[in-house]
């Protein structure tokens, strides 16, 4: 038996008042693509880190093809031949292609041209389509990728790790992404695949190991034994329903409680990013946008915030123009908004629960100029009860708590006096699926106490799952709406892919 | 480097910033201990008379809680504005501006009687320290204009105006050596508190005292941190960011002239070096309190008896340089110390 290219033995990594991974491990054989699955919170990002070196175990041992590794920093991981791509990408906008893929790792003397040229052979010998001379401002997400992966093949990666790498992609640069993997697992290289999604990992990989509460409760198991019950059984431990269509009790009025008319929003650029869009949601009613990321859906979201201007065009809420009232009126006046950028736009990561609680509501907190704090923590106490939140200490930051508790903390905070409507941006995105169970029967509950609901989302499951009627949205416009009793999965997909809408327009 | 490194730290030691301080205070110490042993003298005896000539005696509480006043107050107008994430470093030139406009209040009205002529120069201290951040704050609100590089630069053009002043308009004929201006009314000088300490002290404490408590409790302190926190989580919540860019910066401007004022009226007379760097140490005592306007007060009367152990060793033979080399180790060390709340040392993995 060949020695295994990458064996993580009984990792432990606790953090205060956290274990991460609890005897964790993890054996990748060389030249195969090894699917890592597991909910939020399962460690497996912490079991990354620590084979990319970013953290050091507190327990267990790292070994590559069979040698012990104790990595005290990343550099020793990239120079022992591991390559780490991230979510969240590592570029400078305004390097080119090789200039990124080169840095920190460039020979000593640079000739631009030959670089350029040794960067192009590289990303050639892997099919890898790039073009070195580019600057990655002027990339897509897809492109930006295979930048990321040129750097870690550059610096003679043997193990490549690629944490989440479709979330960010359109489903074509996806299968592209697919292909590449197996070329460089072809070529003897092994690669980590972290997904959480099944029909990927069932194309793309070849073994898949899976976390739970920091443990490992399946090896290496073959992907061909996964299906969707048996994938949700070892992740989440016990059988749980996919989720189930929403049952709608009775038809949605023609009461309009938001309505967009002809809007327009530009970006910084003066570019349109929505252009023209209609649309209204009834009392009750939970109206679904789909649409693939970056087709207008976020500005659309903010521009009925308030975060964004409205170039031309209406936003009504009960029958009021608010168009031109900022944030806080267009919540006073019953619109809640739970943000796509729930850390950066909706909660404030570095303060306290309490403080994040109240973010709402602390004009009330105590007649005068200070906040009652006694009122601001019981305020906090019922929220975090009624939403169950699990949180460690009240006054401790909330950076600390994981996507899902993050989550409900917002959304409960947003649904406070029963808004009339709630716009919800990619409200279950990388939860797991007990959250996005949690957070998605919020939503229904409350779409029954009459608020109307507009969910943007990139999941069709859970808009088919969840909404009353779909409206798709490609380049800024709405190109289509979509009864979801009648409408297919396949019609939706072509219109998000920019397809001539058949829709009930 | 000899086989360390250092790593960061999952998540900060809770309460580890006294612990850092304590710390790096004793390693101050001890190192300090070894500079006088080269240089011949006895540091349990040196380090006696520090601690004696700072916190030993009333007298030592006066000079020590003198010195904390400018600095706690350029230490909170820094605070103030880094607690949303700004960073006024003009505070040198708002003591300055607060001194002139102090000055001018008193040449106008030499004849005001002392309380009247006091509670007017402070006043017009505050408005001249937050006109001088006027100008930064309006374009950092409204054209997005870097706070740290306007109010830096803002520094010089006060050195330059009450240098000018000092030798033109306001030169005192009758002064022989440096050039001062005239000095103020009898009655301007701010009347004693105890020992060498004057009402500056009592009006700075409860400054201090006051706004630390607002900072921390206050709705308006709890928008700040929110806007410190994150501009679109602010402007999501529904605060006016402009609105708040401006009224911090020049409050702390306003914080800033008060030092000046308090200045003038214990220095009874404006002269070019009426801030003495005041207004830089103030970064440093912001940094050590970490930003929050609670801690300052705390902050600077431990630097203050810093300051003045510092000088009262020059007077015991310690050469100058040594004692201002205790006094730095002693700053580096507690701010130095902070980094190991977020860093570990640790060796470097041999399998490397």
């Amino acid at each position: 038996m060949r020695v295994l290219a990458v064996e993580l033995d009984e990792i432990w990594k606790r953090f205060p008042g956290v274990v991460a991974n609890a005897g964790a491990r993890l054996a990748v054989r060389p030249g195969t693509v090894h699917a890592v699955l597991g909910e939020n919170g399962a460690g497996k990002t912490t079991l990354m880190n620590v084979l990319a070196g970013v953290y050091r175990p507190d327990e267990g041992s790292v070994r590559l093809d069979g040698a012990e590794h104790n990595f005290a920093k990343p550099a020793d991981a990239i120079a022992s031949g591991v390559g780490m791509v991230y979510q969240e990408f590592r570029l400078i906008p305004t390097f080119t292609v090789a200039e990124n893929v080169v840095l920190g790792a460039a020979p000593r003397v640079i000739a631009k041209t030959s670089v350029e040229q040794q960067v192009a052979d590289l990303a050639e010998e892997f099919g890898l389509a790039t073009e070195p001379d580019r600057e990655i401002w002027q990339l897509s997400m897809g492109e930006r990728q295979r930048v990321e992966i040129l750097k870690a093949l550059w610096r003679n990666a043997r193990v490549l790790i690629l944490d989440e790498p479709t979330a960010v992609l359109t489903p074509a640069e996806a299968t592209e992404l697919g292909r590449i993997t197996k070329a460089m697992a072809a070529d003897g290289r092994s690669i980590i695949f972290i997904s959480h999604k099944l029909d990927e990992v069932k194309a793309f990989c070849d073994e898949a190991t899976v976390l739970r509460g920091g443990k490992t409760v399946a090896e290496s198991i073959p992907v061909t034994s996964l299906d969707p019950n048996r994938m949700a059984e070892l992740m989440v431990g016990e059988a749980t329903a996919v989720s189930q269509r929403r049952i709608r009790t009775d038809a949605v009025a023609d009461d309009p409680v938001l309505s967009v008319v002809e809007m327009w929003v530009h970006d910084v650029h003066g570019r349109a990013v929505v252009d023209g869009v209609s649309l209204s949601v009834n009392r009750g009613e939970i109206v679904g946008v789909a649409g693939v990321a970056g087709n207008g859906q976020r500005p659309l979201a903010d521009a009925i915030a308030g975060l964004t201007p409205v170039k031309v065009g209406d936003v009504e809420l009960n029958g009021q123009i608010v168009s031109s009232l900022p944030p806080s009126h267009r919540n006073a006046a019953g619109l809640a908004y739970v943000p796509e950028d729930r850390i950066g736009v909706g909660l404030a990561p570095r303060m306290n629960v309490v403080e994040n609680a109240m973010m709402r509501t602390y004009p009330d907190m105590g007649g005068g100029p200070l906040i009652d704090r006694a009122q601001a923590k019981q305020h906090a106490t019922d929220l975090v009860e009624q939403y169950n939140v699990k949180v460690g200490q009240m006054t401790a930051p909330m950076a600390g708590l994981s996507g899902g508790n993050l989550q409900r903390l917002l959304v409960g905070r947003e649904l406070e006096g029963d808004p009339t409507v709630l716009i919800a941006a990619q409200p279950t995105r990388g939860l797991d699926v007990q959250g996005v169970a949690a957070i998605q029967e919020i939503l229904v509950a409350q779409s029954a106490k009459g608020t109307g609901i507009l969910l943007i989302s990139e999941d069709l499951e859970e808009l088919f799952a969840l909404s009353d009627r779909i409206l798709v949205m490609h380049e800024g416009s709405v190109v289509g709406e979509y009864d979801p009793d009648v409408a297919t999965r396949a019609e939706i997909g072509a219109a998000m892919a920019g397809a001539t809408p058949e829709g009930t327009h | 480097m000899f086989g360390f490194t250092l790593v960061r730290r999952e998540q900060q030691i809770r309460g580890g910033q006294a612990l850092a301080f304590a710390v790096g205070f004793v390693l101050a110490m001890i190192i300090g201990a070894v500079l006088l042993l080269v240089a011949g003298h006895d540091p349990v005896s040196i380090y006696a008379k520090m601690a004696d000539k700072s916190i030993g005696s009333p007298q030592a509480w006066s000079t020590t809680l003198t010195q904390a006043v400018p600095l706690g107050l350029a230490g909170l107008a820094v605070a103030v504005a880094g607690s949303m994430g700004l960073w006024n470093i003009g505070a040198e030139g708002q003591i300055i501006a607060g001194a002139i406009a102090g000055s001018w209040v008193a040449r106008l009205g030499p004849d005001l009687p002392g309380p009247m002529l006091i509670t007017l120069m402070l006043v017009a201290s505050v408005v001249g320290g937050g006109l001088l951040a006027l100008g930064p704050a309006l374009a950092r609100a409204h054209l997005g204009v870097n706070e740290i590089i306007s109010t830096l630069m803002l520094n010089e053009v006060a050195i330059r105006i009450v240098r000018y002043l000092v030798n033109g308009p306001w030169k005192d004929p009758t002064a022989t050596g440096f050039p001062v201006a005239p000095e103020l009314p009898e009655q301007a000088e701010l009347p004693t508190l105890f020992e060498r300490a004057n009402i500056g002290v009592l009006i700075a404490g409860v400054v201090l005292l006051a706004f630390g408590f607002f900072a921390a409790r206050s709705k308006w302190g709890y928008e700040l941190r929110v806007a410190g926190s994150s501009a679109k989580t602010a402007e999501y919540v529904g605060i006016s960011l402009k609105a708040k860019i401006l009224t911090v910066l020049v409050l702390s401007g306003a914080i800033a002239g008060l030092a000046g004022g308090i200045r003038l009226g214990s220095a009874s007379r404006i002269v070019e070096g009426i801030a003495e760097g005041w207004g830089f140490a103030g970064i440093i005592v912001a940094a050590l309190a970490l930003m929050r306007p609670a801690n300052v007060v705390l902050v600077a009367i431990a630097f203050g008896a810093v300051r003045v152990g510092g000088v009262a060793i020059k007077g015991e033979g310690v050469p100058a340089s040594i004692a201002d080399i205790i006094q730095a180790l002693i700053l580096l060390g507690a701010l130095g110390a902070a980094v190991f709340t977020s860093y570990t040392l640790t060796r470097r993995g041999a399998a490397s």
